[in-house]
């Protein structure tokens, strides 16, 4: 992972985690809108500006890869590279949560 | 047919919240916009008053992939109206609407609309201010004849110089917002 990697992903924002983390299975934007919606009860609700942008500088930058067009939406997947990029950021976040817990 | 109208205003690059806002007020008093035409005349047909919010987006990228970018915002419940000028115009009612909606759901991907802005509008016309411009100023003083080129130069540089600090300090702002999210 190269330092440009590191520096625009990690820390990422909710929209960039949640995509990885909903790409370990092929989907596409709006499938990704629709499943955070369901895993957050409604309180997280992705716009397709965002998630456009998103999509194609995540695939730009090799951490999802395009799979498969199905009426005209683009599935994509998390690459090894996404997946690296993804456990950082869950190690990052498991850490705050450790540290959160303990220094109450 | 119904009435319709037509309004010129103008509004720079970074104006486009504004524009937005204009265009959601207009529809509240019920006229819908059809078109976008010349450098700025907003034609509207009359219309049953509602509360509908317009967005504009701006993705070359996007525009290169029209179908499949436009399918994503019509997923998403946003009407695509028309292109202008690179920016893609989207409309959504707010009755269609679980609580208040964007086209963009957090300041990073605001900073990347600006940035992307940045490289298909402002580095143009940095190009024409640095190529054209500056050397023509340079060159008007030198003959120092024309008073009134000289006065017409020094306010469309003025002009520029406003809005390259504007663009700045709009997009500085956002980058501070999106460090904090």
């Amino acid at each position: 992972m190269n330092s440009h990697i590191k520096k625009v992903y990690v820390p990422m924002t909710e929209t960039g985690f949640y995509i990885l983390l909903c790409l370990k299975e092929p989907n596409h934007g709006y499938g990704i809108v629709q499943r955070v919606e369901n895993m957050t009860e409604g309180e997280i609700r992705l716009s397709p500006g965002t998630m456009y942008g998103s999509l194609s500088k995540m695939e730009k930058d090799g951490l999802i890869t395009f799979v498969r067009e199905e009426d005209k939406r683009k599935i994509y997947q998390i690459t090894a590279l996404g997946t690296q990029v993804l456990d950082l950021e869950l190690k990052r976040i498991e850490r705050l949560y450790k540290n959160a817990k303990e220094g109450r | 047919m119904g009435a319709t109208k037509k309004e010129f205003k103008y509004f720079t690059i970074l104006d486009h919240e504004k524009e937005e806002e204009y265009l959601r007020e207009m529809h509240k008093h019920g006229w819908k916009l059809v078109r976008v035409t010349g450098l700025g005349s907003y034609h509207f047909d009359e219309c049953e008053p509602e509360d509908v919010v317009y967005q504009l987006d701006y993705n070359q990228k996007g525009l290169s992939n029209k179908s499949e970018y436009i399918k994503m915002f019509e997923d998403c419940g946003w009407e695509h109206m028309f292109e202008f000028f690179g920016y893609s115009y989207f409309r959504k009612a707010a009755k269609d609407m679980k609580a208040d909606e964007e086209i963009f759901n957090d300041n990073q991907s605001k900073k990347d609309m600006l940035y992307r802005v940045f490289l298909g509008r402002i580095i143009p016309l940095l190009a024409i201010f640095f190529l054209g411009l500056i050397p023509g100023y340079i060159r008007i003083l030198n003959d120092g004849q024309d008073q009134s080129l000289i006065i017409a130069y020094s306010i469309l540089i003025g002009v520029y110089v406003l809005i390259f600090i504007a663009f700045m300090i709009k997009y500085m702002k956002l980058k501070r917002l999106a460090k904090v999210n």
